[in-house]
């Protein structure tokens, strides 16, 4: 009996002492020693922090085969299996984490904004702060380089493309109609309100192969996971109210927004430059729903709008006005789900469908179309490593169009087109280490309107100097678009070609906390341009798919809210050299949407006294080319400089009630964008001519906006 | 007779051997921490939560140290680090234990640290999740003074900032000195910080 209780006691007591001492070392990836390492084995309190040179040592009463782990901030924490018994010092090694603040990001040709981004060029908030933005996320856009003014049409115009060679997504979802319905020379805006959205991913070029039917460039918005509150927001404008809402409930919630605007009374307060029959007049509302699950998110978001306006545009070519009256529907709504599936599988699925309707008056002939677009979208993403990520899917959409011109007591003229479109992608992200980084991919679609398949190859690169020093990066793909709707409506009498377009892009940046620097240069060339002989493209015109182009330039983007208190300021420069032969283009030439130089400069000024931030934003482009059939030759002459000072100001009544108010071309420069000739010469010999110039000189806003929440903090800054 | 002795001896003695493991572990931890070693007391208290995975407070005070550390540390990539490593520890608990009072504490002082970090964007991100963070530990706990005060703090800045009436603030951050007092410790290493700067904030509220 009392040999037993001494055995016990001699083994309680060896395994209380049988004690090893591990011994090693912890250094980086180039055998620096790393202090202050957490080594130690998983499960146990055995364990200790390196010292200065790294060294470790301490001992230990577990046994057998156990698991030792190394840790340090910002490294990739590292597990390896050792046998206590014999184990012998080592030198461990860890390597730096990729997903920290200076790593390496792949990114030639993205311009990020929002708070996922590790490197944003624009904040949530200077969507709505940017003097001349008026809460148009286009216009916020357009202050960064890459971009052209186009002052009478107002959609995105990215390095020599045209504004349809953008295509935007929601939450990775097409938006097939992305701006609101307008006529010749009266700019549209963007169709969604700046406030659902958390991040904003703007591609002037050389982007992921997940998108595809764009040539030129991708938008890519993404809607809030999680608002961040219970909230109701309440605006009043010189131009219409708003009215918003956001309910929170445990695992879901819904944002409700809805307006009205009417220029009407603010068009009979100030001058306009054309006749307006019935102002601009709006009716919108939208939706959000998120709600998680177990495993992932699901997110609904539905956009309803109904617009309508009546106008006298006037022609050097007819003495009388030409009446124009619009009414457009539009409906937008878009499902997304995003959940794990375990093992770091994670699926994606989407549908999004837009429908637009635009009953058109011009005179008393009638124009109606009706377009039903649908995009789905399934795409799996497998997390191999930290540093290995591979992603592959597929897209369907499917495109409806029909339009009836009925022309005033004759004939009905009918035009239209069912596209479906299929593709798959496929691409890997793959960091080499913290400083090397590379994304390929490829993309293969069919288009059963064209009868054509394609196959899309995308690669980039980038490489970083050092931790506090500048990267490079070089992007290259190939990107096909189906032609746009203006000439696909006639696929019944021709059958079109896909354009086709390669980028190569090559950028360095260099960013510091609240500082950064971007250079871009880059070489576009289009192949397979619509080239038609009539002065209109029409259903009886002869058409070939031979045009061809090219854009080369350079973007400068620096910002900096580092320098001066309270002062952040960003300046985009570009150059561009642009031709193309397309269309009924006789030469090769420049067309009229591009300047050779434009200047943005955007600052915004917070006065603590005064609790106000004002911004002032400057935009200068040179002249834009046109034709002058007084003399020999084809976009031979160019317009006047293009010139705009916006200001806004923002006060802060109280935490909550903010007072904004804007004025855009302070200055008044008398703008010219294109000038339209006269068809015929006039007695004299002389092709008369008439500018086109901005539908009004200056734009005045002045809106009230208050926010009542439960935090008291929240305002509408974000929406302005 | 011998043998139910040997049985009880030996459970008092692993038991008491774990019990003071732990303790001392984390006494070990809280004094480095006291001393200013910030990353050793990090790296200590990851140790203990990975030997103690039923115990909440070895990962709760890794979220705290490195939250702590991160609003002294000037590197930009270091401060965000450190905010992660404190989300991810500080996450661990919350998913064993979504109804703890403290773990929410915790989790909004790392919105704070974020706030810091870039107060332009993050502000109106984390502010209304902050003050939801606050209002539900102080419904899983009416008696937490941190979650009290915690809140009065970062509701006061604002409202000071815009000349607004801080006494509702004020009368907040006074109800919960008592509460520190009256705060009932179920472990000598259960958080139980807050008083003194509670108390130097009442004394700001009394000068205006």
């Amino acid at each position: 009996m009392k040999s037993i209780f001494t055995f016990w006691l001699s083994l309680i007591a060896s395994i209380g002492f049988a004690q090893t001492e591990l011994k090693g070392r912890v250094v980086d990836e180039k055998n620096k020693p790393i202090p202050g390492a957490n080594v130690y084995i998983e499960g146990s309190y055995d364990g200790t922090s390196t010292d200065d040179d790294g060294d470790f040592s301490f001992v230990t009463s577990e046994t057998g085969t156990q698991t030792l782990v190394i840790s340090f901030l910002s490294y990739e924490t590292s597990k390896i299996e050792i046998a206590i018994e014999s184990y012998q010092p080592k030198t461990l090694k860890l390597r730096e984490s990729v997903n920290v603040l200076d790593a390496v990001v792949v990114n030639a040709g993205t311009l990020e904004a929002g708070d996922r981004a590790r490197v944003s060029v624009l904040k949530p908030l200077d969507i709505v702060t940017t003097a001349g933005s008026a809460g148009n996320i286009i216009a916020a856009l357009q202050t960064l380089p890459g971009t052209q003014t186009v002052g009478e049409d107002g959609r995105l115009f990215v390095r020599g493309g045209e504004a349809d060679e953008t295509q935007t997504f929601v939450d990775g979802m097409r938006v097939p109609q992305p701006y609101g319905a307008t006529t010749n020379n009266v700019p549209t805006r963007g169709r969604f309100s700046p406030f659902l959205f958390s991040g904003i991913s703007f591609s002037t070029g050389g982007y992921s192969a997940e998108y595809g039917e764009a040539l030129s460039s991708v938008l890519l918005l993404s809607t809030q996971d999680d608002p961040d509150q219970n909230k109701t927001d309440i605006s009043l404008m010189t131009v219409g109210l708003g009215l918003g809402h956001t309910k929170k409930w445990e695992k879901s919630s819904l944002s409700l927004n809805a307006a009205y605007m009417d220029l009407a009374p603010y068009q009979w307060a100030i001058p306009q430059n054309v006749n307006w029959n019935r102002a601009f007049q709006q009716m919108s509302g939208e939706a959000v729903y998120r709600k998680h699950f177990e495993n992932g998110l699901l997110k609904i978001y539905a956009a309803f709008d109904a617009s309508r306006f009546d106008l006298e545009q006037q022609s050097i070519n007819s003495p009388a006005d030409t009446r124009v009256d619009l009414k457009n529907d539009n409906l937008y709504f878009n499902a997304s789900y995003k959940g794990d599936l375990g093992n770091t599988w994670q699926l994606t699925a989407g549908l999004g469908y837009g429908l637009a309707k635009n009953n058109i008056g011009i005179n008393q002939d009638d124009v109606r179309n009706t377009e039903n677009a649908a995009h789905v979208k399934l795409k799996l993403a497998k997390r191999i490593s930290d540093r290995i990520k591979f992603s592959f899917g597929g897209d369907y959409f499917i495109t409806d169009f029909d339009e009836s011109y009925q022309v005033f007591e004759g004939d009905k003229l009918k035009a239209g087109y069912t596209s479906g479109l299929s593709a798959a992608f496929a691409e890997a992200d793959v960091f080499f280490s913290k400083r090397l980084a590379m994304k390929v991919g490829a993309r293969t679609a069919y288009n059963d309107l064209l009868h054509e398949s394609v196959l899309s190859p995308r690669a980039s690169i980038a490489y970083k100097f050092g931790k506090k020093a500048g990267q490079v990066s070089f992007a290259y793909g190939d990107f096909q678009q189906a032609p746009r709707q203006e000439y696909v409506k006639f696929s019944d009498f021709h059958r079109f070609d896909n354009e086709k377009a390669s980028h190569y892009i090559f950028n360095y940046q260099y960013t510091r906390d609240r500082q950064m620097l971007r250079a871009e240069v880059y070489y576009k060339q289009y192949r397979d341009l619509v080239k038609f002989e009539s002065s209109t493209p029409s259903f009886d015109s002869d058409y070939t798919n031979t045009g061809f182009g090219y854009a080369k330039g350079i973007d400068l983007f620096w910002r900096d809210g580092r320098t001066f208190r309270n002062f952040e300021y960003w300046i985009s420069y570009s150059y561009i050299d642009s031709e193309r032969n397309y269309r009924n283009f006789p030469i090769e030439a420049t067309p009229n949407f591009v300047a050779n130089q434009s200047l943005s400069v955007v600052t915004k000024y917070w006065i603590e006294d005064w609790k106000s931030q004002v911004s002032l934003t400057h935009s200068m482009a040179t002249g834009r080319p046109f034709t002058n059939p007084n003399r020999p030759g084809f976009l031979q002459e160019k317009t006047k400089a293009y010139n705009s000072l916006s200001l806004s100001w923002a006060y802060l009544l109280t935490q909550q009630k903010i007072l904004y108010f804007s004025i855009s071309n302070v200055l008044g420069t008398q703008n010219v964008f294109n000038y339209e000739y006269a068809n015929n010469p006039n007695a004299s010999g002389v092709f008369e001519r008439r500018e086109i110039i901005p539908t009004a000189d200056r734009f005045l806003f002045v809106g009230f906006f208050w926010t009542i929440s439960g935090d008291k903090k929240s305002n509408q800054l974000q929406n302005l | 007779m011998v043998k139910t002795l040997t049985a009880i001896a030996m459970l008092i003695c692993t038991t008491a051997f774990a019990q003071t493991k732990y303790e001392q572990g984390m006494s070990k931890a809280l004094e480095l921490w006291g001393q200013g070693k910030n990353s050793e007391a990090s790296a200590m208290f990851e140790r203990i939560a990975s030997a103690e995975p039923n115990q909440w407070l070895p990962n709760y005070y890794v979220a705290m140290v490195n939250t702590v550390a991160s609003f002294s540390t000037k590197d930009r990539a270091q401060v965000s680090a450190m905010l992660d490593k404190a989300q991810k520890a500080l996450e661990t608990e919350i998913l064993k234990n979504p109804n703890n009072a403290e773990l929410l504490v915790m989790q909004a002082m790392i919105f704070t640290g974020w706030v810091v970090f870039d107060p332009m964007n993050n502000g109106m991100k984390y502010s209304g999740q902050i003050n939801d963070l606050y209002l539900q530990a102080q419904k899983l706990d009416p008696t937490n003074p941190r979650a009290v005060f915690g809140k009065a703090e970062y509701e006061i800045g604002g409202a000071a900032y815009f000349g607004s009436d801080t006494t509702p603030m004020c009368k907040e951050i006074a109800r919960s000195i008592p509460m520190f007092d009256a705060f009932k410790l179920e472990s000598p290493f259960h958080p139980k910080w807050g008083k003194d700067r509670a108390e130097e904030a009442l004394k700001q509220c009394g000068k205006k």
